[in-house]
């Protein structure tokens, strides 16, 4: 079953979203739509907004205005009114973060790194969660770690154990911000491979990368971001072999090596 | 040997007096530390600036001019203490002082990533502190306040100013008697640094211990 | 208005002098003794790391009683401003070697090897390339260090020097009003901690923006 596009079938919709970091505009005025289990892929020059953007979507950055929905859960963002806490959680909640640091807890084991949430936030009993937690450490291949600290897991294994902690969530959509960018490029493979499996299944993907391979090859679609906005966005191969802006032909150049 | 360990041996009950301030301080300036740590933090403007005050004052003072002030000042203000209180609760503050910027400053020291990761998985603050930033942070501060409760043993030789009977009155008045200063004075380093060299082993052993798996 | 307070005021000069003093005479000494600590040979390493520890093990008040009231026995009779000065300079020596230490690690091995790579002479590599920047990692931390000390001075009014705590503890016993006493000379020392603070604060800052990276 493939990406339902209809018109008014959006799953994600994330609507005039801006952020400003002082005088600077990191994200100006951005739109952008997912339909259920379609995979986006935000690609860009480094400094074009493109995490920022991210994580104004699940509101670890408060956008200075915008308008974000997932499903039936949605929040308008308007200048000079903060957000409350309340209004936050069950936007955040049906949403999944994958960190380009991992972020795991250094002090948990694997297992109760995958876990904690599902008790704290999700109510489930221990043994629930922990029976949760090893069928998804058994899916990106970690059932084995689930006793080790972090610190003792290599960076792939981290990032592994990280998605399976934002997956046991049941998240509606799941975001991924540049989640190879701090690892070789062998070893992102391992990470790339979970989330093309990941997208198979039909999850709902917004993902932010410098891999082209994997825009090109997994992603339904492809937004270019430069300077905080929005330049081009369509078919990974009609991106990818005839961009129509100039910014974007100039940024593939670089990245491809044309 | 035999009159040095004589020397030891007269020093014996200030050693004991010693310890007991410097334990029953840490006791009480652990718990200040961690509530004016808290307080610095707070909403109100009014409780967070009498906590920097506490704190800046506890650390800005010699603790010195806080024990005179204690046990020389109060007593205009109808307040007397023994020496032994006097020295806790001068203590309890200016340890107390520093040990709430040890605490605080190891809650900044958690990598900014840990609070985002447990927002991000929608953990509420109450739990995101319980579960993520206090483990991190206790960890972080574990090692300094431990050195903190080292330097407090070598502060209570300040407590003899205000009368208390601890290792240095024990050594000075044994000196007025004996008109041996240099031995008992250096039978009193001794006894501290054997203290101190001891403890500091043993926190670097537990600060291995501690980084174990992180 | 507390008809004292020109009076305690006078200690000023004393307490400063003793501070800085005893700074100048530390962060000299230290440099040795940082440079031993880390040298290459355990006959030089191990007897400079002895004495740092030893130093910092015994509190500062037993060492100043051991050289004023010890020390004559063995013929060496200072008087209390010289022994304050020195034995809080010599042990500030310890503290700052330790300081300069932390600084060499900081800099870390990239600079040396770079400056080497680069053809220069130890002597430069040494003056021109490690000595400023250790200079700049090393400053916020001495700051506070010397803050630690103007207090520490507090110590040398036990073996009457005659500064601002000593001022302090005559009138309190003249007027029987220590409360206000010790209050004006707390308010003093936390007068005369501000520069520094600010210094520290100042540098600080100053340096993160000069080097901080991206």
């Amino acid at each position: 079953m493939g990406p339902d596009r209809r018109a008014g079938a959006a799953f994600l919709e994330a609507s005039g979203v801006t952020m400003r970091f002082g005088d600077h505009v990191a994200v100006r005025d951005v739109t952008l739509s997912l339909a259920r289990g379609e995979v986006v892929s935000i690609i860009g020059p480094s400094g074009a907004g493109k995490s920022t953007f991210l994580r104004c979507v699940n509101l670890l950055e408060i956008p200075e205005q915008g308008s974000l929905r997932v499903g039936d859960t949605s929040l308008t963002v308007r200048p000079g009114a903060k957000p409350r806490e309340k209004d936050i959680q069950p936007l955040r909640r049906k949403l999944g973060m994958v960190f380009q640091n991992f972020n795991l807890f250094p002090h948990l084991t694997v297992l109760r790194n995958v876990s904690l949430a599902q008790e704290r936030v999700l109510g489930r009993s221990r043994a629930e969660a922990e029976a949760r937690s090893m069928s998804l450490l058994d899916r990106v291949g970690l059932a084995g770690k689930a006793g080790a600290y972090p610190g003792r897991c290599s960076g792939g294994q981290q990032q592994r154990v990280a998605i399976a902690r934002a997956l046991a969530l049941d998240p509606a959509v799941m975001l991924f911000d540049e989640p190879t960018s701090a690892l070789d490029p062998e070893v992102g493979a391992e990470v790339l491979a979970v989330m093309k499996e990941l997208a198979g299944e039909g999850m709902t993907m917004l993902v932010v990368t410098h891999e082209m391979a994997f825009a090109r090859d997994v992603s339904d679609r492809i937004v270019v971001m430069v300077d905080g906005a929005v330049v081009e966005a369509g078919e990974p191969r009609q991106v990818m072999s005839d961009p129509s802006h100039p910014r974007t032909r100039s940024f593939l150049s670089a990245v491809l090596g044309r | 040997m035999d009159g040095f360990l004589s020397d030891l041996q007269v020093l014996g009950p200030g050693l004991g007096t010693a310890l007991q301030l410097a334990g029953l301080s840490l006791a009480l300036a652990y718990v200040l530390g961690l509530v004016l740590a808290l307080l610095v933090d707070a909403r109100h403007q009014i409780v967070r600036i009498a906590a920097l005050v506490v704190i800046e004052v506890g650390r800005g003072l010699p603790l010195l001019v806080i024990l005179y002030l204690i046990y020389r000042g109060l007593p205009q203000a109808g307040l007397y203490l023994d020496p032994m209180p006097a020295a806790v609760v001068g203590f309890t503050w200016s340890i107390g002082a520093y040990a709430s910027e040890i605490m605080r400053s190891s809650l900044n020291a958690v990598p900014p990533g840990q609070r985002e990761a447990a927002a991000a998985l929608g953990l509420a603050p109450r739990s995101a502190y319980r579960d993520v930033l206090l483990p991190q942070a206790a960890r972080i501060a574990v090692p300094p306040l431990m050195n903190l409760a080292i330097k407090a043993f070598q502060l209570t030789s300040l407590a003899y100013t205000i009368t208390l009977s601890e290792v240095m009155q024990a050594a000075y008045l044994r000196g007025s008697v004996t008109f041996e200063y240099l031995r008992t004075f250096v039978a009193a380093a001794v006894l501290y640094a054997a203290v101190a060299i001891v403890a500091s082993l043993l926190v670097r052993r537990f600060e291995r211990r501690l980084n174990r798996h992180v | 208005m507390f008809q004292y307070t020109g009076y305690i005021l006078a200690g000023v000069g004393g307490t400063v002098a003793i501070t800085v003093a005893a700074f100048a005479i530390g962060a000299l000494l230290g440099v040795p003794l940082a440079v031993a600590s880390r040298s290459g040979h355990r006959l030089v390493r191990w007897p400079a790391i002895s004495v740092i520890e030893v130093l910092r093990s015994v509190p500062n008040l037993v060492w100043l009683f051991l050289v004023f009231f010890g020390l004559p026995e063995v013929g060496i009779r200072l008087g209390p401003w010289a022994t304050a000065i020195l034995t809080l300079g010599v042990t500030s020596s310890a503290y700052l070697a330790e300081i300069y230490r932390g600084g060499f690690s900081g800099l870390g091995q990239g600079q040396w090897l770079a400056s080497k790579a680069l053809g220069l002479t130890t002597w430069d590599r040494g003056r021109h390339v490690l000595a400023p920047q250790l200079a700049r990692v090393v400053s916020p931390t001495m700051a506070t260090y010397a803050i630690s000390l103007l207090k520490e001075s507090a110590l040398a009014s036990t073996i009457g020097v005659v500064e601002l705590t000593f001022r302090g503890g005559l009138v309190s016993q003249r007027t029987g009003d220590g409360l206000t006493t010790f209050v004006v000379v707390g308010v003093v020392y936390l007068l005369l901690s501000l520069p520094l603070a600010y210094t520290s604060r100042r540098v600080d800052s100053r340096l993160r923006a000069k080097f901080s990276v991206g």
